[in-house]
């Protein structure tokens, strides 16, 4: 075997070391910006994300995903900027471990539970109670996800979490629950009034009253490790043109005007 | 596809060149001395190095994240140094590699192996060093070898998924990866879009194994010493 192919064999790969190398070692032009959200503000964060890029001239990155697997990220050590959380509890514990400062934080937003059932469930729900006559409920990880667990509690107080528990399908964020039931792989799920506005198939049969459930409140804040970009993102969510796309999309809105 | 997509798919072939880059010297070294050593010790060394291949890729992730996480001594270390490795595309970088390793060095081990060692012995009473004799002797024979794993390596590098999510998180834009978008894509109802991903891996994965057995088919007649 010659070493012409050896050479013809190295080379290709070589090639590709070395271009992959370069397209890394470049520097990003634009400052960033890296916002860890609940799933349930995917709309509503795109859409102020994009309002703020072209304001400022840097680029916004938006993960999206439960807040506890979030919360867990940045404990870890994942480097974002901003973090909006659907729990405060998620929050608290980031501030206890020292990634945050109490004055970097405030409450932003404000959400309610709603159940939704798929297209094909022709039933009328009444109560609570009607769900035990669905097969498949759809949830955020009730022991982990923001979502699940309000949820969870409202069944607790209502006195029927034992009973539907064993229905329950946990799914990694509310969307997931969202899309569960727009899919009609489970008959009913247990989502945000904001998420089930963006449901394709599913519908809306219950709206689960305050005063039933526990306060849905989203805090947000910006981590220690960020420079100035992330304050700068922080504070354009508090401001009107962001208020008035949370309001749009059925949130409430905390901050004072 | 739109031009998120692309981006997707760049980024993917980005990490899978820069994993198989980082496991290509370590790995073709450990092949050639599982290949050659006979000494105590080698059953356990090749078995630890075999791991990836058969553990829950989410419980490799696990591991790196336990060593490299912020409040691990390793990961604080490079914290204070201003390293961040979790939750970024080194994070995904490393955690490919370690997956494809094991690949890289079978395909590679096998190759050196069937290298005729009278010819090594020949290249170095004939006055050739240790590395004249790899260089000039067996790595010519075993290149077919050696190249197959390289891009088997680069294919497994393509659809990691467990290792990575656990490590490296699923960042629009900076971390997510093929595998991670068409998971991401179906919990959020985007059916159409995964699967136009799905089909992007497909081909990708098609042409690299397509070329592996290319490459390997045409080991026969060329070699014959």
């Amino acid at each position: 075997m010659s070493e012409r192919g050896l050479g013809r064999s190295l080379v290709p790969v070589v090639l590709l070391a070395a271009g992959a190398t370069v397209l890394a070692g470049g520097p990003a032009p634009r400052r960033e910006v890296l916002v860890f959200a609940a799933a349930s503000l995917s709309d509503a964060l795109r859409e102020i994300g994009t309002a703020f890029e072209r304001n400022s001239g840097m680029r916004v990155l938006c993960s999206f995903a439960g807040s506890n697997d979030l919360a867990r990220q940045i404990r870890a050590g994942a480097p974002a900027d901003v973090f909006v959380s659907a729990s405060r509890d998620r929050m608290d514990e980031l501030e206890e471990a020292g990634l945050l400062r109490q004055s970097d934080r405030f409450d932003l937003l404000a959400n309610g539970l709603v159940v939704i059932a798929s297209a094909r469930v022709e039933q009328v729900f009444a109560s609570p109670r009607d769900l035990l006559r669905v097969r498949r409920i759809a949830l955020g990880d009730p022991w982990a996800v923001p979502a699940g667990i309000y949820a969870r509690l409202w069944l607790e107080r209502a006195g029927l979490w034992s009973r539907l528990e064993e229905r329950v399908v946990p799914t990694l964020d509310v969307r997931a629950a969202l899309t569960a039931v727009d899919s009609g792989a489970a008959e009913a799920g247990i989502v945000y009034r904001t998420d089930a506005r963006m449901a394709r198939n599913a519908r809306v049969v219950l709206e689960v009253p305050a005063s039933e459930a526990p306060p849905i409140v989203y805090p947000a804040a910006v981590l220690l490790r960020s420079s100035g970009e992330g304050r700068l993102f922080l504070d354009h969510l508090r401001s009107p043109e962001s208020r008035a796309v949370f309001e749009r999309l059925g949130f409430e809105v905390l901050v004072e005007r | 596809m739109s031009l998120d997509d692309l981006g997707v798919v760049l980024f993917t072939l980005e990490m899978a060149g820069l994993a198989t880059a980082a496991i290509l010297v370590p790995g073709v070294a450990s092949a050639l001395l599982l290949a050659r050593y006979r000494g105590p010790g080698k059953g356990a060394l090749e078995t630890i190095l075999s791991l990836p291949l058969v553990l829950p890729p989410t419980a490799v992730g696990l591991a790196l994240l336990e060593v490299l996480g912020r409040d691990r001594p390793l990961g604080s270390w490079l914290a204070s140094a201003g390293v961040e490795v979790v939750f970024t595309w080194k994070a995904v970088v490393l955690a490919t590699a370690v997956m494809s390793f094991p690949l890289l060095v079978r395909s590679a081990r096998t190759a050196f192996e069937e290298v005729d060692p009278r010819l090594v012995g020949i290249a170095r009473t004939l006055g050739a060093g240790p590395a004249a004799a790899f260089w000039r002797v067996t790595l010519p024979l075993a290149w077919r070898g050696v190249l197959a794993g390289v891009v088997l390596a680069f294919s497994r590098a393509l659809g990691e998924f467990g290792a990575t999510i656990m490590v490296a998180g699923n960042i629009p834009g900076r971390t997510q990866t093929l595998s991670l978008a068409i998971f991401h894509d179906v919990q959020t109802g985007r059916d159409g879009r995964a699967v136009a991903l799905a089909g992007v891996t497909v081909a990708l994965a098609f042409c690299a194994l397509w070329t592996t057995e290319w490459i390997v088919r045409r080991r026969s007649g060329e070699d014959a010493p």
